[in-house]
């Protein structure tokens, strides 16, 4: 860890026009602080928003929810009205992490996690995502790494439990920025592969800070999620199904990809609103279609399937 | 009094105290957090060491820039390379403590001490550090290649030549088998990472070196920082108050204690010097990986004709004191047979070193010898348990002598059966192979032996009686959170008829008395426990005799009932008074353990039963039961016995499933140095254990009937994990951990073996 100044806003308004690339938002920190200690990040400065009055609240809202950035994941999972009209949103939560983590972990903070690849990670490894040369990971020990788009730069996956469901719910952020414009940013839009300029999973400036996330209502909903034992450890693969209110089905997986990954073929099998037998089988079948996996996690592949397919049959 | 002079305790003895179970004695200290670790202690002046640690798996060190370093705020002393290292040598192969060569990445090159852990941290990173990049090697397979780089010159990185026993004739014997099975099974590489790291404090002060060692022994961690530091044993004292676990790795003292007393050397100051989770993960100890090629051969009723076993274990970049895996053991000891060959070789690697680990060598032995046996069950139609019957052995057939307990193991095999309820258990019908046929139930059995669990001589403690007449016990042995402060009370309270609330124990501290026995093999308790029993009765001895005095009678007519001496025609004494009477004169008994009977041999013995689901679509196993019966001898605190039992499964549970460590063969770098992608079970990943300890007192291990009790429960439980995956669906496993991507890569060849995966 590098020394870095402390900062407290009281307005979260004023916050964003004074962050730059080396002054940075912290919130539950549950992953800035693990990349602080691993010096991954060298913040000049750190704002702290929970000095500020950003959102806590949790308000039912036309067609759906709007959570405030500094919801924690603990409030999300254990909150009735969005067990019941949102699941696909509480069970990921309440799957994500430890009962300590999510009593700090924010929802806006949550979808704005870095990848933990144990490359990117590694002190010791300089590797593309980090500034550096390079995919280590491709060549190398990727049993937890990505299964779409691999030709890519990087082949981490992305590490949100929330951000598939929320993907798969149709949810938004808004976004305040520097200049204090705002905007809506649907989730999908929200987190992108990096690039060689951008080298992070994100579309925001360094001067964004989301203020909330609109949740649309999908009573039937569902996250599904594998893990190597049976709590704290990061999805190897999981399954967002939603029903929306106009009878669209989305699924999406987490785990497999730099992003939440649409499983659009999956999708497009279903061939139709209703979730018969024989459509659950198969866009379960179709859920790997175009998955390029690396030399140790071609099992992504049938869990993927099995998870496409026990979404669907609980949402139909 | 030397134990073997006192009576034994044979089985029916009426005991009070010992075999209850008495609550810990440090639990109220430890759920309060009172207790103190080494790595808690916060002495006056004291500075905090941080370790610079090679970042290549080879490397050469060209030099070391500390200038940049030494100027950090708060920084007091930095240590570089070979100069910095003062001459100490480490490991088996005495390198320097900072060598010109790093073999693994975490190879220590340097370290600082500074006035905050955080500016010591700051320095490391400071030091400027210019290596020359050696080619590396990692994994045991690579290692014995002959173009492999040579790590320590060695033919095949090899460490020593290959041990080979043999007994018979093995080739003749298997060539002539009607029923053979052979296999090449895998062990990985798993890391203790206990709770608390390595970490030390120690104080150099003019004519005495102290430390505070978070170890398994004290006597050990005395012996080898003298010996590494060219000091006299009498001249350092070692104090281990609490052990945050240790399951071997802390059988050695590691270069924690040595940077900490050379840094306090040269800063006159105390310094603490306690690994990062890093550190742990990486520089202090691990159980190697193992490459077991197995064949057996085995009449049609299942009796076992022959063994062959080609061992290979991964020992790291330096060997450690002490056996790291007795990989021999099972094969050679379990079972009957009259033809066994093991031929053991460790290779160097460019990875960290290993040590032992709870039961080394049988964990990992166990799983393929008992994958066998399971395996050959199954070919022959014949139940698990029966086929181990049918080859039991009474006898050492390494030493030609019999076990001290030669029926433990049919007593074990009937109480698991019955326990388990093996024989009602539901059989399988043969599964479909492949997934996603839906979640599977499978029942699995092993049994198990273990080399030690006998006393490792010499135990020396005494008893002193304290004038309101409760007693006190000293010994400089550690306890490494077993409890073992809590049966030595027991124990003591029980010769001398107290209440186990009025026995205090002192213990953990080499300045308390003669050498104690490393917290290792399972010996502390029947050590410990028979020097304690005798210290107490040579001190009720003495007791009764100055009560005979006092009371104007023989010795023999006086007899200790309950706090009282009674005389049989003049009267009693309470033990205070007479006590009081004595005074200043006090009652000192004292208690040794010095010689163990050679005349049998001592082995610990265990099974275990799993029932374990496997969801044949996500690969997912769960362990759902366990059933653990393993022989100690007699149960001294059946709820500690039971914390032991329930702790080896538990790390059982995740050797079996989620435990491995892997290296970037490229990097040469362990990917998973950490907590959060080194998978310890969490408490959501373990079954309900029930720990049913045969209790049994084996009276040919000493007086008491004690053995021990920390290593074996482990050993059975990733094969009987293993064998119930078979009874589950059909795949026989030869490669640990059963991970959701080892499940379902053989569900997917299973299915369709000519196509990638199933549909």
């Amino acid at each position: 860890m590098t020394p870095f100044d402390y900062q407290r806003i009281p307005e979260a308004a004023a916050v964003p026009a004074q962050l730059t690339p080396t002054v940075r938002p912290l919130a539950g920190g549950t992953d800035l602080l693990t990349r602080l200690k691993a010096c991954l990040d060298r913040p000049d400065a750190l704002v702290d928003l929970k000095a500020s009055d950003l959102g806590r609240a949790i308000d039912r809202v036309d067609g759906g929810w709007r959570l405030g950035a500094l919801v924690t994941l603990s409030r999300i999972q254990h909150h009735p009205g969005l067990r019941a009209d949102v699941p696909a949103l509480a069970e990921a939560v309440s799957q994500a992490a430890t009962p300590q983590l999510r009593n700090r972990a924010t929802i806006a903070g949550n979808l704005l996690q870095r990848p933990r690849c144990w490359y990117f990670r590694n002190e010791r490894v300089q590797c593309w995502l980090a500034g550096g040369e390079g995919c280590p990971a491709r060549s190398g020990r990727n049993e937890h790494h990505a299964v779409f788009d691999t030709d890519g730069p990087c082949v981490a996956t992305h590490p949100s439990d929330p951000a598939a469901a929320l993907v798969a719910l149709g949810a938004t952020v808004t976004v305040l920025d520097g200049g204090g414009g705002e905007r809506e940013l649907a989730v999908a839009d929200l987190l992108v592969p990096p690039t060689d300029e951008r080298r992070v999973e994100h579309v925001l400036a360094a001067d964004d800070v989301i203020t909330a996330v609109t949740v649309p209502s999908a009573p039937r909903s569902t996250y599904l999620k594998a893990m190597d034992r049976a709590v704290w450890a990061f999805a190897l693969v999981g399954v967002a199904a939603a029903v929306s209110a106009d009878g669209e089905v989305r699924l999406v997986a987490s785990g497999v990809a730099n992003t939440p990954w649409r499983l659009a073929g999956a999708e497009a099998a279903l061939a139709g609103p209703g979730l018969t037998p024989e459509a659950i089988d198969r866009a379960a079948a179709a859920a790997t279609d175009g998955a390029a996996p690396l030399a140790e996690n071609g099992y992504k592949l049938p869990l993927l399937r099995t998870l496409t397919h026990r979404a669907l049959t609980a949402v139909a | 009094m030397d134990e073997s002079d006192l009576p034994t305790w044979p089985p029916g003895t009426d005991l009070e105290t010992v075999g209850t179970g008495v609550p810990r004695r440090e639990a109220p200290a430890k759920v309060t957090g009172g207790a103190v670790y080494s790595s808690d202690l916060r002495l006056p002046g004291q500075l905090y060491a941080a370790i610079a640690r090679s970042p290549h798996p080879h490397a050469r060190v060209r030099s070391i820039d500390t200038e940049r370093a030494r100027r950090q705020p708060g920084v007091v002393s930095v240590i570089a390379g070979e100069e910095g290292g003062e001459g100490v040598t480490w490991y088996e192969e005495s390198v320097p403590l900072f060598g010109p060569v790093a073999r693994f990445a975490g190879d220590e090159v340097a370290a600082v001490a500074a006035t905050s852990l955080e500016a010591a941290r700051d320095a490391v990173r400071a030091l400027n550090v210019d290596y020359e990049v050696l080619a590396h090697v990692v994994g045991i397979d690579e290692a014995q290649r002959p173009e492999a780089p040579s790590i320590h010159g060695t033919p095949g990185n090899r460490t020593t030549d290959p041990k080979v026993e043999e007994r018979g004739d093995v080739a003749a014997a298997l060539a002539a088998a009607p029923i053979r099975i052979e296999h090449t099974y895998r062990t990985p590489t798993a890391v203790h990472n206990a709770l608390e790291t390595h970490g030390a404090v120690a104080w150099w002060q003019p004519d005495r070196l102290t430390i505070w060692a978070s170890t398994q022994g004290v006597t050990q961690v005395a012996q080898m920082t003298a010996e590494a530091l060219g000091l006299d044993q009498s001249q350092v004292r070692v104090i281990t108050e609490h052990v945050g676990g240790g399951f071997g790795a802390k059988q050695v003292p590691w270069k924690d204690v040595a940077i900490a007393a050379l840094l306090s050397r040269r800063t006159g100051r105390p310094v603490q010097c306690a690994y990062d989770r890093h550190g742990e993960n990486v520089a202090a100890g691990k159980r190697g990986a193992t490459r077991q090629r197995v064949r057996i051969g085995a009449d049609t009723d299942g009796r076992l004709l022959a063994i062959d076993a080609e061992l290979v274990g991964d020992s790291g970049a330096y060997q450690t004191a002490g056996e790291a895996a007795a990989l021999w053991g099972p094969y050679q000891g379990l079972y009957r047979c009259d033809n066994v060959r093991t031929s053991v070789t460790y290779v160097y690697t460019n990875t960290g070193p290993a040590v032992a680990f709870r039961a080394p060598g049988y964990v990992e032995a166990a799983f393929a010898l008992e994958s066998a046996m399971d395996e050959l069950a199954h070919r022959l139609g014949v139940d698990p348990i029966e086929l181990r019957r049918r080859n039991h052995t009474g006898v050492d057939q390494q030493q030609a002598k019999p076990w001290s307990s030669p029926d433990s193991l049919p007593l074990i095999y009937d109480r698991i059966s019955a326990l388990a309820g093996w024989d009602a258990r539901p059989r399988n019908a043969p599964p479909a192979p492949g997934g996603d046929g839906g979640v599977r139930r499978g029942w699995g059995f092993a049994a198990s032996d273990w080399l030690a669990g006998k006393a490792n001589p010499p135990g020396y403690a005494s008893v002193e009686l304290r004038t309101d007449g409760s007693a006190e016990v000293v010994t400089t042995v550690q306890d490494i959170g077993t409890g073992t402060r809590t049966v030595l009370a027991q124990v003591a309270a029980e010769e001398l008829q107290l209440p186990v609330e009025e026995v205090r124990v002192t213990l953990g501290d080499t300045a308390a008395g003669p050498p104690s026995p490393t917290s290792s093999g399972s010996a502390t308790t029947p050590t410990m426990a028979p020097a304690v029993r005798a210290a107490a009765a040579d001190a009720r001895h003495q007791l009764v005799a100055a009560a005979a005095r006092q009371l104007d009678c023989a010795p023999g007519d006086v007899t200790l009932d309950h706090g009282k001496l009674v005389a049989a025609n003049s009267g009693s004494r309470t033990v205070a008074e007479v006590l009081e009477g004595l005074s200043p004169a006090a009652v000192h008994g004292w208690g040794e353990l010095v010689a163990v009977d050679d005349s049998v041999s001592v082995r610990t013995f265990g099974a275990a039963v799993a029932e374990v689901s496997v969801d044949t679509g996500t690969g997912e196993v769960r362990v759902t039961r366990m059933v653990s019966v393993p022989d100690c001898g007699r149960v001294l605190n059946p709820t500690l016995v039971a914390s032991q039992i329930i702790g080896g499964v538990t790390q059982g549970i995740g050797f079996a499933l989620t435990e491995s460590q892997l290296v970037d063969a490229e990097l040469g770098l362990p990917v998973n140095d950490s907590l959060e992608e080194y998978l310890v079970p969490t408490v959501l990943d373990i079954c309900p254990i029930e720990a049913v300890p045969l209790d049994r007192p084996d009276t040919g291990a000493n007086q008491l009937g004690v053995k021990g009790i920390g290593e074996p429960p482990m050993i059975p439980v990733a094969p009987a994990i293993a064998n119930a995956v078979f009874d589950a669906i059909g795949i026989r496993f030869h490669e640990l951990p059963l991970t959701r991507r080892r499940v379902l890569d053989a569900l997917a060849e299973a299915a369709s073996p000519d196509e990638s995966e199933p549909a």
